[in-house]
């Protein structure tokens, strides 16, 4: 089973968009779950959404999450810090890159090491 | 003295290498242990990589070299060259 995609924004729209594009990119095999907003549907980050997004992206293979800026990641540092299960990694890279190329890596049954590498390294890929 | 093998293979019409055409593409190149490259209009990226494929921005009909160095690069080449010929919009 493939490694999950958890995708933390402030925004609902941003997260459910990413995910979108990201599942187009990477088919149907790996989990990917937005976590937007808060649980009333305004701008800003919820525990509970990220909880349950990273839940239902946990098949066994473990689940990499990215967060798009500041506060979203802190949200998500203090929510692995009380319920950290060692295979449920935050990666520290770019959110629309990281995304594609985490995922892509995922549909290929890599391991959540190589799934959050990949990740990483979209830091440096260049656009132009 | 690794083995290294190369073709060309056109993108066939309607088809351009990104998105889900371009995923098919890594994950097939993800398969081999050959260090693998693709280049396209002058451009060169790394096969295995999702986002220096889609930076290439290939077109339907473009030809694209792929050109692999390792073990296993024939076997690379030809299911890459394959599954470029075989891509679907």
């Amino acid at each position: 089973m493939a490694v999950g995609i958890v995708l933390v924004s402030h925004s609902p729209e941003l997260a459910s968009g990413l995910a979108a594009l990201v599942a187009q990119v990477a088919g149907p095999d790996v989990p990917i779950e937005a976590a937007g907003g808060t649980s009333d549907g305004r701008l800003g980050t919820s525990d509970a959404r990220v909880e349950e997004a990273i839940t239902r992206a946990d098949r066994g293979a473990g689940v990499v999450i990215l967060g798009d800026l500041g506060s979203a990641i802190l949200t998500v540092r203090h929510l692995l810090e009380t319920n950290g299960n060692g295979h449920t990694r935050l990666v520290d890279a770019p959110f629309v890159e990281g995304a594609v190329a985490a995922a892509v890596t995922a549909s290929c049954g890599a391991t959540l090491d190589e799934v959050a590498q990949a990740a990483e390294d979209a830091r440096g890929a260049r656009k132009l | 003295m690794l083995a290294s093998s190369e073709a060309q293979v056109t993108l066939p019409d309607g088809v351009a290498l990104h998105a889900r055409p371009a995923a098919i593409f890594v994950r097939t190149a993800m398969k081999y242990k050959a260090r693998i490259s693709v280049v396209a209009n002058d451009r060169e990226a790394d096969a295995k990589s999702i986002l220096s494929v889609l930076a290439l921005g290939a077109r339907a009909g473009t030809t694209l070299r792929v050109v692999a160095e390792g073990e296993d690069a024939r076997d690379a080449v030809d299911a890459l060259t394959t599954s470029v010929s075989n891509l679907t919009e």
